[in-house]
Protein backbone atom coordinates (compact mmCIF):
# COMPACT_ATOMS: atom_id res chain seq x y z
CA UNK A 1 0.00 0.00 0.00
CA UNK A 2 0.83 3.73 -0.54
CA UNK A 3 1.72 5.77 2.74
CA UNK A 4 3.04 8.93 2.67
CA UNK A 5 6.04 7.41 4.38
CA UNK A 6 6.61 4.76 2.11
CA UNK A 7 7.88 7.60 -0.48
CA UNK A 8 11.79 8.07 -0.57
CA UNK A 9 13.17 11.19 1.42
CA UNK A 10 12.94 13.55 -1.09
CA UNK A 11 12.80 16.35 1.09
CA UNK A 12 15.98 17.93 0.64
CA UNK A 13 15.73 18.89 -2.68
CA UNK A 14 13.15 21.03 -1.90
CA UNK A 15 14.54 23.12 1.30
CA UNK A 16 17.48 24.97 1.83
CA UNK A 17 18.62 23.75 4.93
CA UNK A 18 22.07 25.87 7.25
CA UNK A 19 24.24 22.95 8.95
CA UNK A 20 23.19 23.02 12.61
CA UNK A 21 22.32 20.47 14.96
CA UNK A 22 21.61 17.18 13.65
CA UNK A 23 18.71 14.96 15.81
CA UNK A 24 19.56 11.97 16.20
CA UNK A 25 17.50 8.93 15.36
CA UNK A 26 14.77 8.25 18.06
CA UNK A 27 14.80 5.03 19.36
CA UNK A 28 13.00 2.00 17.63
CA UNK A 29 13.56 3.91 14.53
CA UNK A 30 15.78 1.19 13.06
CA UNK A 31 12.62 -0.55 11.64
CA UNK A 32 13.57 0.95 8.29
CA UNK A 33 11.01 -0.10 5.97
CA UNK A 34 8.07 1.61 6.40
CA UNK A 35 10.24 5.54 6.82
CA UNK A 36 7.43 7.57 8.83
CA UNK A 37 7.59 11.28 7.98
CA UNK A 38 8.42 12.09 11.65
CA UNK A 39 11.46 10.47 11.78
CA UNK A 40 13.72 10.78 8.64
CA UNK A 41 17.46 10.58 10.95
CA UNK A 42 19.43 11.75 7.88
CA UNK A 43 17.38 14.96 6.89
CA UNK A 44 16.31 15.91 9.95
CA UNK A 45 18.70 18.60 10.51
CA UNK A 46 17.24 21.73 12.56
CA UNK A 47 16.34 23.92 9.69
CA UNK A 48 16.88 27.93 9.21
CA UNK A 49 13.22 29.23 10.15
CA UNK A 50 10.37 28.18 12.67
CA UNK A 51 10.06 24.57 13.88
CA UNK A 52 6.29 24.04 11.87
CA UNK A 53 8.08 24.60 8.49
CA UNK A 54 8.41 20.44 8.62
CA UNK A 55 4.69 21.05 7.97
CA UNK A 56 5.20 21.86 4.24
CA UNK A 57 7.68 19.34 2.77
CA UNK A 58 6.55 16.98 0.66
CA UNK A 59 6.30 14.03 2.21
CA UNK A 60 4.56 16.31 5.12
CA UNK A 61 1.98 18.10 2.37
CA UNK A 62 1.52 14.24 0.79
CA UNK A 63 0.66 12.99 4.34
CA UNK A 64 -2.15 16.09 4.75
CA UNK A 65 -3.02 15.57 1.60
CA UNK A 66 -3.93 11.70 2.23
CA UNK A 67 -5.70 12.45 5.20
CA UNK A 68 -7.52 15.60 3.57
CA UNK A 69 -8.92 12.84 0.87
CA UNK A 70 -9.52 10.23 3.71
CA UNK A 71 -11.83 12.30 6.23
CA UNK A 72 -13.73 13.71 3.03
CA UNK A 73 -13.80 10.42 1.94
CA UNK A 74 -15.13 9.23 4.97
CA UNK A 75 -17.51 11.57 5.58
CA UNK A 76 -19.20 11.22 1.86
CA UNK A 77 -19.04 7.70 2.62
CA UNK A 78 -21.19 8.67 6.08
CA UNK A 79 -23.21 11.07 3.69
CA UNK A 80 -24.03 7.94 1.21
CA UNK A 81 -25.33 5.29 3.88
CA UNK A 82 -27.38 8.45 5.41
CA UNK A 83 -29.22 8.91 2.10
CA UNK A 84 -29.44 4.65 2.06
CA UNK A 85 -30.88 4.79 5.54
CA UNK A 86 -33.34 7.37 4.85
CA UNK A 87 -34.37 5.77 1.47
CA UNK A 88 -35.36 2.85 3.74
CA UNK A 89 -32.09 0.54 4.67
CA UNK A 90 -32.52 0.47 8.22
CA UNK A 91 -29.14 -1.04 7.94
CA UNK A 92 -27.15 1.73 7.11
CA UNK A 93 -27.65 3.80 10.24
CA UNK A 94 -24.95 1.99 11.95
CA UNK A 95 -22.73 2.97 9.30
CA UNK A 96 -24.13 6.68 9.10
CA UNK A 97 -22.71 7.32 12.13
CA UNK A 98 -19.81 5.21 12.34
CA UNK A 99 -18.32 6.56 8.84
CA UNK A 100 -17.97 10.09 10.53
CA UNK A 101 -16.01 8.45 13.58
CA UNK A 102 -13.55 6.89 11.05
CA UNK A 103 -12.74 10.58 9.52
CA UNK A 104 -12.55 12.23 13.28
CA UNK A 105 -10.43 9.39 13.80
CA UNK A 106 -8.19 10.00 10.71
CA UNK A 107 -8.10 13.72 11.87
CA UNK A 108 -7.24 13.07 16.05
CA UNK A 109 -4.41 10.35 14.13
CA UNK A 110 -3.40 13.10 12.20
CA UNK A 111 -3.21 15.25 14.81
CA UNK A 112 -0.78 13.44 16.77
CA UNK A 113 1.81 12.55 14.42
CA UNK A 114 2.34 16.64 13.86
CA UNK A 115 2.20 17.00 17.80
CA UNK A 116 5.25 14.48 17.92
CA UNK A 117 6.91 15.97 15.64
CA UNK A 118 6.84 19.25 17.16
CA UNK A 119 7.93 17.80 20.22
CA UNK A 120 11.04 15.79 18.76
CA UNK A 121 12.12 19.11 16.89
CA UNK A 122 11.38 21.41 19.61
CA UNK A 123 13.27 19.48 22.32
CA UNK A 124 16.08 18.40 19.80
CA UNK A 125 16.16 15.47 21.72
CA UNK A 126 14.93 12.27 21.41
CA UNK A 127 13.37 9.86 23.97
CA UNK A 128 16.55 7.96 23.86
CA UNK A 129 19.00 10.96 24.59
CA UNK A 130 16.41 11.16 27.71
CA UNK A 131 16.26 7.60 28.80
CA UNK A 132 20.15 7.51 28.72
CA UNK A 133 20.56 10.97 30.95
CA UNK A 134 17.81 9.00 33.81
CA UNK A 135 19.95 6.09 33.03
CA UNK A 136 23.17 7.89 33.83
CA UNK A 137 21.57 9.25 36.70
CA UNK A 138 20.03 5.77 38.01
CA UNK A 139 23.64 4.46 37.93
CA UNK A 140 25.34 7.18 39.78
CA UNK A 141 22.56 6.96 42.94
CA UNK A 142 22.75 3.61 42.92
CA UNK A 143 23.89 1.37 46.01
CA UNK A 144 26.18 -0.98 45.13
CA UNK A 145 25.28 -4.53 44.74
CA UNK A 146 22.01 -2.99 43.71
CA UNK A 147 23.33 -2.52 39.64
CA UNK A 148 21.31 -1.80 36.62
CA UNK A 149 23.00 -3.81 33.49
CA UNK A 150 25.91 -2.25 31.94
CA UNK A 151 25.11 -1.35 28.39
CA UNK A 152 22.22 -1.38 26.82
CA UNK A 153 18.76 -1.54 28.76
CA UNK A 154 15.89 -2.34 26.61
CA UNK A 155 13.83 0.69 26.14
CA UNK A 156 10.39 0.48 28.68
CA UNK A 157 12.28 -0.98 31.89
CA UNK A 158 13.38 1.80 33.38
CA UNK A 159 10.41 3.49 33.55
CA UNK A 160 8.87 0.38 34.45
CA UNK A 161 10.54 -0.20 36.94
CA UNK A 162 9.92 3.56 38.68
CA UNK A 163 6.42 3.00 38.34
CA UNK A 164 5.81 -0.03 40.33
CA UNK A 165 6.91 0.81 43.42
CA UNK A 166 3.51 0.33 45.24
CA UNK A 167 2.95 -3.23 45.69
CA UNK A 168 4.42 -6.39 47.73
CA UNK A 169 5.37 -4.08 50.67
CA UNK A 170 5.44 -6.80 53.02
CA UNK A 171 8.96 -7.85 52.46
CA UNK A 172 11.22 -5.41 54.27
CA UNK A 173 13.88 -5.59 51.79
CA UNK A 174 11.62 -5.60 48.93
CA UNK A 175 10.45 -2.21 51.10
CA UNK A 176 13.17 -0.59 51.09
CA UNK A 177 14.40 -1.54 47.89
CA UNK A 178 10.75 0.15 46.21
CA UNK A 179 11.15 2.90 48.88
CA UNK A 180 14.52 3.83 46.99
CA UNK A 181 12.91 3.60 43.78
CA UNK A 182 10.37 6.42 44.88
CA UNK A 183 12.95 8.87 45.89
CA UNK A 184 14.15 8.25 42.48
CA UNK A 185 11.14 8.75 40.84
CA UNK A 186 10.87 11.70 42.25
CA UNK A 187 14.11 12.80 41.53
CA UNK A 188 13.36 12.46 38.05
CA UNK A 189 9.52 13.12 38.38
CA UNK A 190 10.46 17.02 36.44
CA UNK A 191 12.58 15.65 33.48
CA UNK A 192 10.08 15.10 30.63
CA UNK A 193 6.11 14.00 30.18
CA UNK A 194 6.97 11.35 27.92
CA UNK A 195 8.54 9.36 31.45
CA UNK A 196 5.56 9.48 33.47
CA UNK A 197 3.47 8.58 30.34
CA UNK A 198 5.44 5.95 29.10
CA UNK A 199 4.42 2.97 30.90
CA UNK A 200 3.91 -0.48 29.36
CA UNK B 1 2.10 -3.49 27.07
CA UNK B 2 1.45 -7.20 27.67
CA UNK B 3 -2.35 -6.55 28.14
CA UNK B 4 -2.54 -3.84 24.87
CA UNK B 5 -0.83 -6.64 23.20
CA UNK B 6 -3.32 -9.19 24.16
CA UNK B 7 -6.20 -6.79 23.96
CA UNK B 8 -5.25 -6.10 20.34
CA UNK B 9 -4.79 -10.01 19.78
CA UNK B 10 -8.24 -10.89 20.84
CA UNK B 11 -9.61 -7.93 18.67
CA UNK B 12 -7.71 -9.05 15.74
CA UNK B 13 -8.68 -12.48 15.90
CA UNK B 14 -12.66 -11.88 16.26
CA UNK B 15 -12.69 -9.15 13.36
CA UNK B 16 -10.02 -11.13 10.88
CA UNK B 17 -13.25 -13.82 11.70
CA UNK B 18 -15.78 -11.65 11.39
CA UNK B 19 -14.52 -10.11 7.88
CA UNK B 20 -14.04 -13.64 6.55
CA UNK B 21 -17.31 -14.78 7.61
CA UNK B 22 -18.83 -11.58 5.56
CA UNK B 23 -17.13 -12.30 2.75
CA UNK B 24 -16.64 -15.89 1.90
CA UNK B 25 -19.94 -17.18 3.60
CA UNK B 26 -22.52 -13.90 3.63
CA UNK B 27 -21.96 -11.86 0.70
CA UNK B 28 -22.04 -15.96 -1.26
CA UNK B 29 -25.64 -16.82 0.27
CA UNK B 30 -26.61 -12.85 -0.97
CA UNK B 31 -26.12 -13.10 -4.25
CA UNK B 32 -26.27 -16.57 -4.67
CA UNK B 33 -29.65 -17.40 -2.79
CA UNK B 34 -30.52 -13.88 -1.83
CA UNK B 35 -30.33 -14.62 1.74
CA UNK B 36 -28.93 -11.30 3.18
CA UNK B 37 -28.97 -12.69 7.00
CA UNK B 38 -25.21 -13.46 7.68
CA UNK B 39 -24.25 -10.33 5.77
CA UNK B 40 -26.15 -7.89 7.34
CA UNK B 41 -26.31 -9.10 10.67
CA UNK B 42 -22.57 -9.99 11.06
CA UNK B 43 -21.65 -7.38 9.00
CA UNK B 44 -22.89 -5.13 11.39
CA UNK B 45 -21.47 -6.60 14.38
CA UNK B 46 -17.76 -6.48 12.12
CA UNK B 47 -18.50 -2.76 11.96
CA UNK B 48 -18.78 -2.51 15.66
CA UNK B 49 -15.89 -4.65 16.48
CA UNK B 50 -13.88 -2.99 14.17
CA UNK B 51 -13.89 0.18 15.98
CA UNK B 52 -12.80 -1.47 19.34
CA UNK B 53 -10.07 -3.13 17.40
CA UNK B 54 -9.19 0.18 15.54
CA UNK B 55 -8.85 1.90 19.44
CA UNK B 56 -6.98 -1.44 21.11
CA UNK B 57 -4.91 -1.13 18.06
CA UNK B 58 -4.31 2.35 18.08
CA UNK B 59 -3.40 2.37 22.18
CA UNK B 60 -0.66 -0.74 21.16
CA UNK B 61 1.28 1.08 18.17
CA UNK B 62 1.04 4.17 20.52
CA UNK B 63 2.86 1.99 23.44
CA UNK B 64 5.14 0.12 20.69
CA UNK B 65 6.14 3.80 19.19
CA UNK B 66 5.22 2.43 15.48
CA UNK B 67 5.71 5.15 13.01
CA UNK B 68 2.88 6.32 10.88
CA UNK B 69 3.35 3.82 8.09
CA UNK B 70 2.72 0.86 9.82
CA UNK B 71 0.06 2.23 11.98
CA UNK B 72 -2.13 3.23 9.18
CA UNK B 73 -1.61 -0.75 7.93
CA UNK B 74 -2.64 -2.07 11.44
CA UNK B 75 -5.54 -0.22 11.43
CA UNK B 76 -6.64 -1.37 8.50
CA UNK B 77 -5.77 -4.73 8.43
CA UNK B 78 -9.06 -5.36 10.41
CA UNK B 79 -11.19 -4.22 6.88
CA UNK B 80 -9.09 -6.62 4.98
CA UNK B 81 -10.21 -10.32 4.95
CA UNK B 82 -7.40 -12.94 5.81
CA UNK B 83 -4.54 -10.09 5.89
CA UNK B 84 -5.91 -9.16 9.76
CA UNK B 85 -4.08 -12.21 10.54
CA UNK B 86 -1.16 -11.96 8.51
CA UNK B 87 -0.54 -8.64 10.13
CA UNK B 88 -1.30 -10.04 13.16
CA UNK B 89 1.51 -12.25 12.73
CA UNK B 90 3.44 -9.45 11.62
CA UNK B 91 2.88 -7.74 14.48
CA UNK B 92 3.96 -10.07 16.97
CA UNK B 93 6.86 -11.05 14.77
CA UNK B 94 7.97 -7.29 14.42
CA UNK B 95 7.05 -5.74 17.71
CA UNK B 96 4.82 -7.13 20.25
CA UNK B 97 7.74 -9.92 20.61
CA UNK B 98 10.88 -8.02 21.07
CA UNK B 99 9.08 -5.81 23.30
CA UNK B 100 8.17 -8.25 25.48
CA UNK B 101 11.35 -9.75 25.74
CA UNK B 102 12.87 -6.15 26.25
CA UNK B 103 11.12 -6.08 29.25
CA UNK B 104 11.23 -9.48 30.93
CA UNK B 105 15.47 -9.13 29.92
CA UNK B 106 14.98 -7.30 33.40
CA UNK B 107 16.75 -9.29 36.07
CA UNK B 108 14.92 -10.34 38.94
CA UNK B 109 16.45 -7.96 41.53
CA UNK B 110 15.36 -5.01 39.69
CA UNK B 111 11.90 -5.90 38.99
CA UNK B 112 10.01 -5.11 42.81
CA UNK B 113 6.91 -6.33 41.13
CA UNK B 114 6.25 -8.75 38.32
CA UNK B 115 3.33 -8.66 36.37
Amino acid sequence: METPDSTPPAQAEAETYLTGQVVPKASGSDQAEFDAPEADDDTTQAPSGPVWRFLYQPRWIAWHLLVFAAFWGMLWLGDWQYHRAMGGNGLSWAYTFEWPLFAGFAVVFWIRTIKDEFQQRRGGVTEADLLAAAMEQARATLPSGAMLPNGALPEGILVRMLEQQDAEEDDPELASYNAYLAKLNAEVKGHNKWLRELHS
Amino acid sequence: MRAAALRYRVMAYITGVLIIVVCFVGIPLQVAAHNTIISNDVATVHGFLYIVYIIVAYILARKLKMRVGPTVLLLLAGTVPIMTFFVERWMQRKYIGPALAAESATPPQQQPVSR
